[in-house]
């Protein structure tokens, strides 16, 4: 039925088209809609659609309208429609089967279509990619640097100049740049190559020589030993023929470690020493022995000194910070913090330098020098020592002592104040007031000193950089070292004389002799020092301290100078043997306090000798109104002339001033009595005349001595008085020209010596 | 007195030296110039200081002026005496009279204008001349001293014209009888001589210690100053700080204490030409002048 519906259909469809009904039929043994399909053309099955929807509708409506009308012809008749409509259904199901395929065809092409196109795309995108790689690789490339760039490549015309032909090849390079970079570069490599070479060469010489040395060392410190040895051995060679070589030299070697200023003072000393020697013999320096200089002190703590100079300077710092903290903290440790700081302040160098200074009498100024580190200033401390021991008299405690015996060395230079006005800072810190309250410790900083170190201190302002300068220290050694000397003999001198002094004995040496009258009558009966608070308690020292000449640096004296007391009545030529023989009994029981202070009861005179009374424990002596044994009429009245003297530390050239005070008849000084005044200037301003032979040691003495003859003058000259009945005090004994002279009644007080009579000044 | 302990000053030589100088001065003579406006002072070195009185008065002085303007040594000796005529400086002291010119020497031009020595008997020791008079009416020069004599000198010529003797010790001083030229002198004997200068010979003699009520056991004879002006006061100084103002009646009418420990000369400038610088100077045993600006107070010191 099948194929029958299929003839039909293909009847149909051959009604409808004209060839395709027949090529359909021939080919087909087996039937295929889809082969059918691409053979139709879509736009006629869709004319032919269209004729059997409207086919079915008119049959459809001829059914109808058949039916409607009803009869026995209408059924065979709408049989025959309803064959022609399913015919024509037939033809709708074979169209609905071949959209149905159609569209299925149509979207199978579509999916190939579209994968296709994917497939596309995607090649597209790994192409662009690869691009973009290449692109980044060919940028990579164009910015390579090559290394040899960083190389320093000598010139082109250096390189055309040195470079052999085989290597700068000029033809090829000169017009390739690579080719002449690498040229340049081979160049660069050989030149590096013989430089290596080269240095290779020098390593090995180095090496040798390095070898020699070693060799040549081992040598040396062999030889040292050796060397020591000989020196030995050569000592007692050089002891025997006084060359001390080796001493001096061991000294430099010492010296090295000395502090700059004791360095310069130690040099110019020496030098000072060596030059004194050549100037006054022609004998070798080493024979010198006025002058002589040595180190003391440990060299090892001076070297320990040295090395770490920055650390102590931290140190210090760094405790000042720490004290702060500390005085906060703990009050009660302040005080011997305080006292360690000072004793570090005033520490003073290891070393020192001792200076012997010989006299001509062969006393010995031992002088040490000190330097003290963290002042910068330098200290001397001075002793004297005599050839023949000497018996100390009281008055003399202070002239040989360390403390005074250089003071005023120059004018103002006490040594009791720092040089250095950078020091008053520092003591400020530490809580020193002044420092002469350690100048027994330390030793005197004397101006002087600091310039033979040749530390120069300027007055005003203090200077932090205060180096030592040789050319200071030698400007000054000449005169300070005579000055030295001249100080120690005058010292010594006075010493002598002191003791003489205090016995009452006035030595006049007989060069001397002729300032003097033969006979003196007025004695010296005492000599004391005093104090100076004493000296300007005195009524009859007012001038001098108004003067400003009696500073505290000076050295002063009381001497009493009497007449008119038994010795003296005793001495006079008329007296006979027992009473000189007395009298020296008398003397060694006088104490120093005059016996004429208390004039008490006075005691009939026995005939035939001296009466006198010993009253308590002191010898109170009580002088006879009249000593009949002697025939000579005694002094009823002691006149006694007090001395103050004020002797300052430049003696002998700046000379000792007197001041008088004489009690007799009430007391006279220079305020109520011209005479006295005279007095005083005859021995004050007048000293030229008394110096004697120079060094004029002898000053002083002389001085006193003129005082005994100015007081005989005065007493035998003071005129009588009439009214009074009796011989007169003090016989006239010494020829005058006359009595009185100009307005204010001058006694003749000068001494003319060949004629020996006293005049007018 | 308080004692003001003054500043230990380091001293040299030198500086001793001189202070020992100035503290052992004596100014013995004083001298007011022409124009009264400069003191001249004599001191026992033989130096005269010069002192500018205006300077030192005036109401701007300062320290400097109170010091002299011109020192310079006139004699070998002490200068115990000074004069002035109306151009000349005369000064004498150790036997020899020297006249300087005053324009001279404020300029501080020091030269003497010429010297003369009274004719001295020989002696071992030339004598010293104590004092100087000078009598305007014949324009002569009276000199005393150590030789006991007055010798009469011309200033014209410059001669020793005659020598007045009578004296047994040494003249003090020296007066002039205003209104007949008559002359007194007083010694260290105790007399006082008039002379009459007309017939050069002496006239009376009083001998003060001859009279109770004038003598004075405890100091000797001598005569020190005397005076014949007819004025009513009497300054007077020695021994001791001050200057007394006494009345002729003896009453004490003022005692004005100096810086002097003895005075020994007194000049009242009454110079006509200038009357600012009216003041009383006060001399001795020390290197300062006082000034009195009236006769009861000390102003100031001058000092060499």
């Amino acid at each position: 039925m099948e194929l029958q519906l299929k003839g039909s259909v293909i009847v149909l469809t051959l009604n409808s088209t004209n060839n395709g009904v027949t090529s359909g039929w021939e080919e087909g043994k087996y039937y295929s809609e889809e082969a059918e399909v691409d053979r139709r053309d879509p736009g006629r099955d869709y004319e032919l659609y269209k004729y059997t929807c409207q086919e079915l509708q008119r049959l459809m409506a001829e059914i109808q309208d058949l039916k409607s009308r009803g009869g026995k012809d209408a059924a065979v008749e709408i049989e025959d429609r309803r064959i022609q409509s399913c015919v024509h259904f037939m033809i709708l199901k074979k169209l609905n089967r071949l959209a149905h395929i159609r569209l299925k065809k149509g979207r199978d092409q579509t999916h190939e279509a579209k994968q296709k196109v994917d497939a596309y795309h995607l090649q597209l995108q790994n192409l662009l990619y690869e691009v973009m790689h290449l692109q980044k690789e060919i940028t990579k490339c164009l910015e390579f640097k090559s290394k040899h760039e960083e190389i320093d490549l000598v010139s082109l015309e250096e390189f055309y100049k040195e470079a052999p032909p085989d290597i700068s090849k000029a033809e090829v390079t000169m017009g390739d740049p690579h080719q002449q970079t690498l040229a340049r570069l081979d160049w660069e490599l050989e030149q590096r190559k013989r430089l290596a070479e080269k240095y290779r060469e020098c390593l090995s010489n180095k090496e040798k020589i390095l070898k020699e040395i070693e060799v040549k060392k081992e040598y040396l410190s062999s030889l040292q030993p050796r060397l020591n040895s000989i020196m030995q051995a050569s000592l007692p060679v050089q002891e025997y023929l006084f060359m001390p070589f080796d001493q001096a030299h061991k000294q430099y070697e010492t010296a090295r470690h000395l502090p700059p200023p004791l360095y310069v003072l130690f040099v110019q000393t020496t030098a000072y020493g060596q030059a004194c020697a050549h100037m006054k013999s022609s004998q070798p320096p080493r024979q010198d022995k006025t002058l002589s200089v040595a180190i003391e002190g440990s060299v090892d703590e001076a070297k320990a000194l040295f090395k770490p100079p920055e650390d102590s300077q931290d140190d210090e710092s760094d405790s000042d910070a720490e004290e702060e903290q500390t005085t906060k903290r703990r009050r009660p440790t302040l005080g011997v913090q305080l006292d360690d700081k000072r004793k570090e302040m005033l520490k003073r160098h290891p070393l020192s330098v001792m200076l012997d200074l010989k006299c001509k009498d062969d006393s010995v100024l031992h002088l040490t020098f000190y330097y003290l580190m963290n002042l910068n200033i330098m200290t001397v401390k001075a002793k004297v020592t005599t050839a023949t021991e000497l018996i100390t008299p009281i008055s003399a405690g202070d002239l040989l002592s360390p403390d005074s015996v250089l003071s005023c060395l120059y004018p103002g230079d006490h040594g009791k104040k720092t040089p250095n006005p950078a020091n008053q800072y520092q003591f400020d810190k530490v809580g020193i007031l002044t420092l002469r309250d350690y100048v027994l410790d330390l030793g005197h900083p004397y101006l002087w000193v600091q310039k033979l170190g040749g530390l120069h201190f300027p007055k005003e302002q203090p200077q932090h950089t205060v180096i030592a300068d040789h050319s200071l220290s030698a400007s000054h050694m000449e005169t300070t070292m005579k000055l030295l000397k001249t100080r120690v003999q005058s010292r010594l001198a006075l010493h002598k004389q002191f003791a003489s002094l205090e016995h009452g004995i006035v030595p006049v040496t007989s060069d001397c002799q002729y300032l003097f009258p033969a006979k003196v009558v007025s004695r010296l009966v005492k000599w004391v020092s005093i104090a100076h608070e004493d000296y300007t308690e005195l009524h009859f020292t007012k001038d001098i301290v108004e003067a400003g000449l009696a500073g505290d640096t000076n050295l002063y004296y009381m001497a009493l100078v009497e007449r008119g007391t038994e010795s003296d009545a005793c001495s006079s030529p008329s007296s006979g043997k027992g009473c000189h023989s007395q009298d020296v009994k008398y003397r060694t029981l006088l104490p120093l306090c005059s016996p004429c202070t208390h004039l008490g009861g006075i005691e009939s005179c026995d005939s035939s000798q001296l009466s006198w009374h010993l009253i308590g424990q002191g010898f109170l002596l009580e002088p006879p109104r009249c000593c009949l044994w002697c025939c000579h009429p005694a002094p009823a009245l002691a006149a006694k002339l007090q001395a103050a003297v004020v002797l300052n530390p430049g003696y002998s050239s700046i000379p000792p001033v007197f001041q008088l005070c004489l009690n007799w008849k009430g007391e006279k000084t220079n305020n109520n009595d011209d005479n006295i005044r005279a007095m005083e200037s005859e021995v004050n301003v007048c000293y030229k005349e008394l110096c004697g032979p120079r060094p004029s040691h002898q000053l002083l003495t002389n001085q006193l001595q003129r005082l005994c003859v100015l007081l005989d003058v005065y007493l035998e000259t003071e005129s009588h008085d009439d009214s009074v009945e009796g011989p007169k005090e003090f016989p006239q004994e010494k020829m005058c020209l006359r009595l009185f002279r100009g307005p204010s009644r001058m006694k003749p007080f000068k001494y003319n010596h060949p004629q020996g009579f006293f005049s007018h000044r | 007195m308080e004692r003001a302990m003054p500043q230990a000053v380091p001293l040299g030589q030198m500086e001793v030296f001189q202070a020992l100088q100035r503290l052992h001065m004596i100014i013995f003579s004083q001298n007011v110039s022409p124009c009264g406006k400069f003191l001249a002072a004599g001191n026992n070195y033989g130096q005269i200081a010069i002192f500018s009185l205006s300077a030192a008065l005036s109401s701007e002085a300062k320290e400097e002026s109170k010091k002299p303007m011109v020192t310079f040594q006139a004699h070998d000796g002490p200068v115990y005496s000074m004069v002035s005529t109306d151009r000349h400086l005369l000064s004498a002291g150790d036997g020899e009279v020297k006249a300087w010119l005053w324009a001279e020497i404020l300029k501080k031009g020091c030269k003497e204008l010429w010297r003369r020595q009274p004719p001295y008997r020989t002696s071992l020791e030339v004598p010293e001349i104590n004092a100087l008079l000078l009598v305007p009416k014949e324009n002569s020069l009276i000199l005393a001293g150590g030789d006991c004599q007055l010798h009469t000198m011309d200033l014209e010529t410059g001669t020793f014209t005659r020598a007045l003797w009578g004296h047994t010790d040494y003249i003090h001083c020296l007066a002039l009888r205003e209104r007949s030229p008559e002359v007194l002198s007083g010694g260290e004997d105790g007399a006082v001589r008039l002379w009459d200068l007309r017939t050069a010979k002496e006239v009376q003699t009083i001998e003060v210690y001859k009279h109770e009520e004038c003598s004075r056991p405890h100091n000797g004879r001598w005569i020190g100053c005397l005076a014949t002006d007819s004025d009513w006061m009497i300054l007077s100084a020695g021994q001791g700080r001050c200057v007394n103002q006494w009345q002729l009646s003896g009453e004490l009418k003022a005692q004005v204490p100096g810086s002097s420990p003895g005075l020994l000369s007194l000049s009242l400038n009454q110079q006509p030409a200038a009357p600012e610088c009216k003041v009383l100077t006060a001399a001795g045993n020390s290197c300062r002048v006082d000034v009195f600006t009236n006769l009861g107070y000390r102003a100031f010191s001058l000092s060499f």
